[in-house]
């Protein structure tokens, strides 16, 4: 069997474990709250007489946003895929990787044809696809959102550059995830790998406070979609590559424990 | 031997060496092919906790080799170093001629395996399951799911979820997916767990109608003796991570310990004049001599016990089970 062969069968399988599940249901569900919850604020934005009416609501979503606008509603898709995306993507991560040790068929993957690295390759695949899907998913949500509500600003070259924001927010995001599916391999199962993701939230955040964010890894994706304020003020070159160092690490350290550790 | 070409004519000669050459052929292959499994001195640590200390396996092609042991003695352990699963602490494990290697490599497409308890993904049917351990398998051919499914009578199951089958049936899936792609080698840890009466029967005849049809080896775990009894040619024994003892069916009704059976109308008296004789117990007022003296000569036995004045009421020579010498040997 040739290593296209044995990657397409692996993927197969992936897909077929993704699509039987309720997770993809359930991840598309919460990830469409941020687009939702983005219109309604522009909603309340909008009218500032009504907000009035609304309370603590209208004030809260004053903090947030600011004014009823395209580039406003866009930041706020961007940042939901930076901080959501951190949260959700890595639940999906972990339901792919720690299902595995869960459902107790990790060992059934070990002595096959199809060897270990495949498989894993396949994993990685098939998160990275369905993240970036989500992320196209909830942007799209957002233009139909955004258009019933009708807000102003809007321009094709704000639609590009918003479209990048997004991008480069779940690229960012995705990158980090190995890490969460190291923590998942390596702890067998879903407990450990969501610890380890509201460790590197809180982190983040902290570091950022602290003024290291665009060094620390876990920031940079929360800052590049704007969240800190602008992105070319507050990231470096080094930001990004050092983001790329992590993800090459915790790759390494996935296929490595897959292929070498004891599989007790 | 040596052949010179002058002495026998050209012609002799040359089939004189073609033969020499197929002989050594056949025994380097002869020695070559012999095991199935093949371990040396395998060892493997957890910290302070030595679960196996060089294991010496040797599992014939073909032949149905039974692994028996206490929980906790080595039994899984051994199955996941045979299958790439653990990285061994010493030694060298051959599967098929083949070396495992450090990162699970092994001949895999020629091995089935059910480590543990069976596994399968509780969202996908029964043919879902099989559809996706036969691609990761490389068979393109969608009908060995059917037929796998057949031979384990699951076919009836088919779209059934993983998830919802009864433990019998998840066995039976478990057994379909090794059997897949109809290994030369069947590696099963506690094969018949979770499966009735009648479930137990079909596998061993499956099993066994593998073994002798197909050739295929069949090492498998188990603590059910009487299983172990009835299907293996061989038996391995481990505890405590050493294999204590190995034995094939000939060598197992030698083994297994013969004693002989007094019954008396004063045990007190007949124990005291067979005290000479090595193994003496009372067992459910009978006495129990060990001793091959004995067992050899009962009718010796007879003699002292007549002219002591206690004539036997019974007198037999009974056989350990299998049960019985493994405890023995476990204690």
């Amino acid at each position: 069997m040739s290593i296209m062969e044995n990657f397409s069968s692996a993927f197969w399988a992936e897909t077929l474990k993704m699509r039987r599940s309720k997770v993809p249901f359930f991840t598309a569900l919460g990830f469409s709250i941020a687009p939702l919850v983005g219109g309604l604020f522009m909603i309340i934005l909008k009218d500032p007489e009504a907000a009035k009416s609304m309370g603590l609501i209208s004030t809260k979503a004053q903090l947030l946003a600011g004014v009823a606008d395209w580039p406003t509603f866009f930041n706020i898709l961007s940042q939901a895929v930076a901080v959501g995306g951190a949260i959700l993507f890595a639940i999906i991560t972990a339901w792919v990787f720690g299902r595995e040790f869960s459902d107790r068929t990790a060992k059934e993957l070990l002595a096959l044809p199809t060897s270990r690295e495949t498989i894993i390759s396949a994993k990685f695949i098939v998160i990275a696809l369905w993240t970036l899907a989500l992320s196209l998913f909830i942007f799209v949500l957002g233009l139909g959102v955004g258009s019933l509500v009708d807000i102003p600003g809007w321009s094709t070259a704000l639609l590009q550059s918003a479209f990048v924001d997004v991008l480069g927010s779940a690229i960012l995001t995705i990158a980090l995830l190995p890490f969460v599916a190291f923590i998942a391999s390596a702890g067998r199962g879903f407990l450990p790998p969501f610890g380890w993701t509201i460790l590197t939230v809180a982190l983040a955040q902290i570091a950022v406070i602290t003024g290291w964010g665009d060094w620390f890894p876990w920031s940079v994706p929360a800052m590049f979609s704007g969240a800190a304020g602008p992105r070319v003020d507050l990231l470096g070159l080094h930001s990004y590559i050092i983001v790329f160092i992590a993800c090459g690490i915790s790759l390494a350290a996935t296929y490595y424990w897959w292929s070498s550790a004891d599989q007790a | 031997m040596s052949l010179h070409r002058e002495d026998l004519g050209e012609s002799a000669y040359e089939e004189s060496m073609n033969v020499m050459m197929i002989s050594s052929r056949c025994i380097s292959l002869e020695k070559k092919m012999s095991y199935a499994i093949e371990t040396t001195n395998l060892s493997k640590n957890y910290g302070e906790v030595q679960a196996l200390n060089k294991v010496n396996l040797r599992v014939k092609r073909g032949e149905i080799y039974g692994f028996l042991g206490l929980n906790g003695a080595g039994k899984t352990t051994t199955i996941r170093a045979l299958l790439g699963m653990i990285r061994p602490g010493g030694g060298n494990i051959k599967v098929l001629d083949q070396v495992i290697g450090p990162h699970g490599s092994g001949p895999w497409d020629r091995v089935g395996h059910l480590v543990e308890s069976p596994a399968a993904y509780p969202d996908l049917s029964v043919r879902e399951n099989l559809d996706v351990a036969r691609r990761l398998h490389g068979i393109k051919n969608q009908k060995v799911v059917d037929k796998v499914m057949d031979k384990l009578s699951i076919a009836s199951y088919v779209d059934r979820k993983a998830g919802t089958l009864s433990s019998g049936n998840f066995q039976r899936l478990g057994l379909a997916r090794a059997l897949l792609h109809n290994p030369e080698l069947l590696i099963l840890d506690e094969p018949t767990n979770g499966l009735d009466p009648a479930g137990i029967v079909e596998i061993r005849e499956l099993l066994t109608s593998l073994a002798r049809k197909n050739g295929t080896t069949v090492f498998m775990s188990s603590h059910i003796l009487s299983e172990v009894d009835l299907l293996a040619d061989r038996i391995g024994i481990i505890h405590k991570g050493e294999l204590i003892e190995e034995l094939d069916a000939a060598r197992l009704e030698e083994l297994r310990a013969k004693q002989l059976m007094i019954g008396t109308r004063d045990l007190e008296k007949a124990c005291k004049v067979l005290v000479d004789y090595e193994g003496l117990s009372t067992q459910d007022g009978r006495i129990a001599i060990k001793d091959p003296r004995a067992v050899e000569t009962p009718e010796m036995i007879a003699t002292i016990l007549v002219n002591a004045g206690i004539p036997p009421t019974h007198l037999a020579i009974e056989q350990e089970n299998l049960e019985e010498h493994f405890l023995r040997l476990t204690k």
